[in-house]
């Protein structure tokens, strides 16, 4: 696969290096020439100098061809337009981009970004978790079908303790994949499950439904 | 009309100042508080310090009651952001925005903006000054 | 010096039939192979296997003529054709693979902009070759 990936920083230089490692024709195209001469020092030729919003840039690169285009860089304002270049006017079927402030997610999405990943909204999933009545966390995002899985810690004053499975209010179209108790091994849950408080749950879920899950095993 | 310009440096200033002399009610926002130094001092409209791509900031600045909405900062994928969300995030009926690089026209126009192109305009206008020169001189 | 493998870029500037015959009158004392290779540089726009034509039949002429200049000198001579994105790590490249004891380059005198200029080429040879370098600027005519 042809890849290309603007900025070659923090997050570009070693995606690149992956990149070629698995055997990708990976091109970087990165402003600033010292860490331009950096990249070509450390990955070979596969860097040009210059603009990854820049029209007559991308045409160097051969952005028509990629499979995959990826923007980088710290400013989210540069990695939207990027994607939107590389998108209508060199058809690259898809485009991902590092959002950099997590509220920008949405809106990348709804402007034409095929594919988005904010390294905040991940470093904040695990801090979450440590929290002992805090909310779900998601474990992974089915986008095009609307689905989540999910993982959510039982409290002890949930409403939920005690229960059997069959007794909970789940929303429709969830299931609840495996029940994670400490020291023991994870098992599958049946309707006869009982949960206890401090049980991890891993569910999936429709989107829409993670308030009505959340209330189910959280709510008290 | 309800106008938001994003970034008050000299062409926002100017327009700010236009717009509110002829009893429009104008926000202007910027990142740089002394940006706003170039307001006139009978400037009677708001000046907001923020990120104008930044939608909680934008709704401060009441985008919701806008009828118009003008990107004019310095850098271009600020401002061709900005009007997006503009556009598409808040329906804004009139989004203008400013950007210096003309050769991505067509991705504008793909995505419904209205920019023009200070680079263009200014040299279409350097050469209509000098087309006379040259008809004489011929 | 011992040089068992020479290795001469060509490009069909002028400068080539110097660095050849230079080449070649310098592997006569050890018997060295000479590689002459031209190296197609591919657009980022192409795969890098693109089989571009015109380029390839203006290679296989630089190259043949590279022979027949060989032929003259009365010395035999390999030749090959590359694929890259830029030449000058091609080159390097070339040079680490085949293990080669000393890699010649003609270069024409050139002025860019009213300044005399090296180019890319030769400076990254310069600097990255692990082998020696023998560069061979042709005269200011």
């Amino acid at each position: 696969m042809y890849i290309i990936v603007i900025g070659g920083g923090i997050v570009g230089y070693p995606l690149c290096r992956a990149l070629l490692s698995e055997g990708h024709e990976v091109l970087v195209i990165e402003k600033d020439a010292k860490r331009c001469d950096y990249l070509e020092d450390n990955l070979g030729s596969v860097c040009i100098r210059g603009d990854g919003c820049e029209a007559a840039t991308l045409e160097e690169a051969g952005t028509a061809r990629a499979d995959i285009f990826v923007a980088t860089t710290t400013r989210d304002e540069d990695n939207l337009m990027a994607c939107q270049v590389a998108k209508y006017k060199f058809k690259v079927a898809q485009t991902i981009a590092l959002v950099n402030d997590p509220v920008n997610e949405e809106l990348f999405r709804k402007l034409g970004v095929d594919y988005t990943v904010s390294v905040v909204t991940h470093l904040l999933e695990p801090i979450k978790e440590e929290i002992p009545t805090g909310s779900l966390t998601h474990l992974l995002s089915l986008r095009d079908e609307g689905m989540e899985v999910v993982e959510v810690r039982i409290p002890q004053d949930s409403k939920a303790v005690k229960k059997p499975v069959r007794e909970l209010a789940l929303p429709p179209d969830c299931i609840l994949a495996l029940v994670i108790r400490k020291e023991q091994k994870p098992q599958v849950p049946t309707l006869d499950t009982v949960l206890e408080a401090g049980d991890r749950v891993i569910a999936l879920t429709r989107g829409e439904d993670e308030a009505a899950l959340r209330d189910v095993f959280i709510g008290s | 009309m309800n106008v938001i310009i994003v970034g008050c440096g000299r062409v926002g200033a100017q327009l700010a100042a236009l717009l509110d002399a002829e009893g429009h009610k104008v926000t202007v926002l910027d990142i740089d508080t002394s940006s706003f130094e170039r307001l006139p001092s009978s400037f009677g409209g708001t000046s907001l310090l923020g990120d104008g791509t930044n939608q909680k900031v934008l709704k401060k600045a009441g985008i919701e009651g806008a009828d118009a909405f003008v990107a004019v900062t310095q850098e271009d994928n600020c401002n061709v952001m900005a009007a997006q969300v503009a556009k598409h995030i808040f329906s804004v009926r009139k989004v203008v925005c400013r950007i210096y690089d003309p050769l991505r026209k067509d991705v504008y126009d793909a995505l419904g903006l209205e920019a023009i192109s200070p680079t263009t305009v200014f040299a279409q206008l350097l050469k209509e000054k000098l087309e006379p020169e040259a008809e004489s001189a011929s | 010096m011992e040089l068992k493998k020479i290795l001469v870029a060509v490009n069909g500037n002028g400068a080539d039939e110097e660095a050849i015959k230079l080449a070649c009158s310098v592997a006569r004392k050890s018997k060295a192979a000479v590689y002459v290779v031209y190296i197609i540089q591919v657009k980022r726009s192409l795969p890098l296997d693109a089989e571009i034509s015109s380029e390839i039949q203006r290679a296989e002429e630089v190259l043949t003529h590279a022979e027949d200049i060989a032929s003259e000198q009365d010395y035999d001579v390999e030749t090959d054709l590359l694929q890259a994105r830029e030449v000058g790590p091609a080159i390097v490249d070339e040079a680490m693979e085949r293990d080669i004891d000393l890699i010649v380059l003609g270069m024409p005198y050139k002025r860019a902009f009213g300044m005399f200029s090296l180019g890319t080429t030769v400076p990254y040879v310069l600097r990255e070759a692990p082998c020696r370098v023998l560069l061979c600027r042709e005269p200011i005519s």
